[in-house]
């Protein structure tokens, strides 16, 4: 008992004193600061377009490239095959006995991006008429839907957010054609919002693609009943497609994009907390040798060596946890949130927001007490080891 | 003794506090250097074009196709000394996973116009113009996968199917083995005959992804883009034509702005070790206060001394950074060697931004402790505690 008295004595000593460094304290919670903030703006941007790509899809939608496509833009689905399609077991179909199915085409067309003027890749996708009943969560947020067979388009939100020309109302030249703008809709921060969507017989015609398609989606009875589709797809020689739940397809996505992020992060927040971490000792150091007196007279009193290990290696810690709080804050204030795009495996922009999530901040924060422990741990142990007649020697 | 070695001494009273400031400021550095690199990487995947070379590509976007007959046409244009084709293939080897970087191209033509980028012999150029089903490789990508002259491989893509199997994979013979002619080529590719191409596609036939052009003379380049492009204006495959380092600038910029980060993150990790060291510097000197009042004392004149702190903070900065920048190098050369992404390296601008810097981090950490030193009283000094 009488030495936790000792530690929480010397601890509130030791802190209470701490603006009497302020200015070489302040350095080393500045320093751990931008560590953090480095780290999180990597993560945050990393988890930011896992989350777009994950929680796009559906497990009850399943879509359907060429075998061997991989990607959308690779693919090519002829007519008669999505005809077929329609004829598969497990799929849903219309009041009217009609298969729910579309057959979608997907182009690549140029876009400006509003922050820089430089142009990038975007998708021009033309739906079939139950293309919309094949989404869910899809709202219309202003205008309406396109009308088939006009060359009206309607816009993702995300799309609208990052690139310049596709305002409610307005014209755009998109390859050989110009199409009106005449709704803008939303679908839960999904992939699909950073598209353009037309009638697909229109952009068929307009991109010189005959009556071939890239994909088709069907919507399914029940998750399972996607084995019961593959089954046929399998069996019909004239389908050599490769079946995906719409959400299997997107998850998938992520990863490459996410890893890169994350392997860029860490490196260069690890080199940087090595930095800190020499400030932090600097500190740590300057801090024991300003107190070493205090710490001699405490010796003097009767006060272990432990308690001041003790109050140290927590002066550290508390500097370090400041440090790494500020960072994820300022991180939280003016980064999360953040709209931003990148060039994503089908070859497109994809729109996604900055996040900062609760187990991104713990690591920023874990990464920040380290840098606190090991700054603090060795200066503590000279503090604990001072001999008191040097210590009274000096200055 | 010599001031040198004075400030050396000073510098090293303290070894521990001495030894945690060049770390930090290593550091510092050590990410300068490398992300410098990969910026110079990144600038420089437009560097290996040629300065006389222009793309033409359909102008709705890049990924879409036009006509293989532009290619005549063009050729005919005032200024245009010689021009190509090529189509993406889309290729992978065995699995989809082990993507090759495969293009279709004309085989007379273009690879005359990339001779400055890969070294051709003369016996390989004339066998892969005799055979149809040739396969041009890059050196790199020969190593990887461990192929030789003769080797029959094949060779899969995403996008097309083969008409002749129905199966989306062709057959080759390596018939060439693409050395660089110059140290930022990406010999990691593979070249074939746009004809052999052409005739067994099931679609997309008779059309080109981009045709590549080599102009008279540079001068020349606005004039030919402008001459092209008006060529096909309101045809239905317009185009739109650049230099090839403005395409592939481009074509690097959709992944998002990295100068920006680049930046950021530098500066970010620049600032925390400034404070570090300024603080640092700022408290040795001050602890030094009675030894400055001894030395003025003994009749060190004031500038001699203010030099002599000044030195000090810039020789850390020295002894921090520059072996920075050294290793910086040798990491940013392991991983061109490693991941083959040509153009990473240390530059000698960057080098000479590095050493710029290390002399205001020096200068900007000494001034204050220096002008102290340079103001204090020997009274004062001598009385201080």
């Amino acid at each position: 008992m009488r030495i936790l008295n000792q530690i929480i004595a010397v601890c509130t000593i030791n802190l209470k004193s701490l603006p009497q460094r302020f200015w070489l304290s302040l350095s080393t919670v500045v320093a751990v600061a931008m560590v953090v903030t480095v780290l999180l703006s990597f993560l945050a941007l990393a988890a930011g377009f896992k989350r777009t790509l994950d929680g796009t899809g559906s497990e009850s939608i399943a879509i359907m490239l060429r075998d061997g496509s991989q990607q959308e833009v690779n693919s090519v689905v002829a007519l008669d095959q999505v005809r077929l399609i329609g004829e598969a077991p497990g799929i849903v179909r219309k009041q009217d006995g009609n298969p729910l199915v579309s057959g979608e085409l997907y182009v690549i067309v140029d876009g400006v991006r509003r922050s820089t003027g430089l142009k990038a890749n975007l998708p021009l996708r033309g739906i079939g008429k139950d293309g919309a009943a094949l989404r869910d969560g899809l709202t219309i947020t202003q205008g309406r839907m396109f009308e088939p067979g006009s060359n009206e388009i309607v816009v993702g939100e995300g799309l609208i957010r990052e690139f310049a020309g596709f305002d409610l109302g307005s014209e755009v030249r998109l390859g050989t054609g110009t199409w009106k703008v005449v709704g803008v809709f939303s679908m839960n921060g999904a992939v699909f919002e950073s598209e353009l969507w037309g009638d697909v017989a229109v952009v068929q015609s307009l991109f010189r693609r005959g009556s071939s398609f890239q994909t088709v989606r069907v919507r399914l009875e029940t998750p399972e009943a996607i084995d019961l589709l593959r089954d046929y797809v399998a069996g019909e020689p004239r389908l050599k497609l490769e079946v995906f739940s719409e959400k299997g397809y997107f998850a998938g996505q992520s990863s490459n994009t996410v890893k890169l992020i994350q392997n860029a992060g860490w490196p260069l927040a690890i080199a940087m907390a090595l930095g800190a971490l020499a400030g932090a000792l600097n500190t740590m150091y300057s801090s024991v040798a300003s107190r070493s007196r205090e710490i001699a007279t405490l010796r003097c009193l009767g006060f272990g060596g432990f308690p001041s290990f003790v109050a140290t290696l927590l002066e550290s810690l508390v500097l370090a946890g400041i440090g790494g709080l500020i960072g994820s804050l300022g991180i939280f204030l003016f980064f999360d949130g953040f709209s931003t795009s990148t060039l994503g495996q089908g070859f497109t922009q994809i729109v996604f927001t900055v996040s900062l999530t609760p187990a991104l901040v713990k690591q920023g924060i874990v990464l920040a007490l380290i840098v606190g422990l090991i700054g603090g741990f060795f200066p503590a142990l000279r503090a604990a080891r001072l001999p008191i007649v040097s210590a009274y020697a000096q200055g | 003794m010599t001031d040198f070695s004075l400030i050396l001494a000073n510098l090293f009273s303290r070894k521990l506090r001495a030894i945690l400031m060049l770390v930090a400021i290593f550091f510092a550095f050590l990410i300068f250097g490398v992300l410098a690199g990969v910026q110079n990487g990144f600038n420089n995947i437009g560097g290996s074009a040629g300065e006389n070379r222009l793309v033409t590509i359909n102008k709705i976007n890049f990924t879409q196709p036009m006509p293989i007959s532009y290619i005549e046409r063009i050729r005919a244009v005032e200024g245009v000394a010689r021009a190509s084709y090529a189509n993406w293939f889309g290729g992978y080897y065995q699995e989809g996973r082990n993507q090759i970087v495969t293009f279709a191209i004309d085989p007379e033509f273009y690879m005359d116009i990339y001779a400055t980028d890969y070294k051709l012999s003369a016996d390989q150029r004339a066998a892969f113009l005799a055979d149809r089903s040739g396969l041009l490789v890059g050196q790199k990508l020969a190593e990887r996968w461990g192929w030789k002259l003769g080797d029959r491989i094949p060779l899969s893509s995403n996008i097309y199917t083969n008409k002749n199997t129905g199966k989306q994979t062709w057959d080759f013979t390596i018939v060439g083995i693409l050395e660089p002619a110059q140290e930022n080529a990406d010999t990691s590719v593979a070249f074939f005959h746009h004809a052999y191409f052409n005739e067994s596609v099931t679609f997309g036939r008779d059309t080109a992804g981009w045709i590549v052009i080599e102009t008279a003379d540079k001068a020349l380049n606005t004039d030919v883009s402008k001459r092209i492009d008006a060529m096909f204006a309101n045809s239905p495959a317009e185009t739109a034509t650049d230099t090839e380092k403005a395409f592939n600038q481009a074509f690097v910029g959709q992944l998002g702005n990295i100068t920006l980060i680049v930046t950021l993150v530098v500066g970010a990790a620049f600032a925390t070790i400034l404070m570090i060291v300024g603080n640092t510097m700022a408290m040795a000197v001050r602890e030094r206060t009675k030894e400055i009042g001894v030395m003025k004392t003994l009749g060190f004149p004031s500038g001699r001394i203010f030099k002599m702190v000044l030195g000090e903070s810039l020789l850390l900065a020295m002894l921090g950074g520059l072996p920075a920048l050294g290793v910086s190098a040798l990491l940013l050369e392991m991983m061109r060697k490693s991941v083959g992404f040509p153009g990473l390296a240390l530059t000698l601008d960057f080098t000479a931004l590095g050493i710029a810097i290390m002399l205001a981090l020096g200068l900007l950490t000494g001034i204050i402790p220096a002008w102290n030193a340079l103001r204090l009283n020997i009274v004062t000094a001598l009385g201080r505690q």
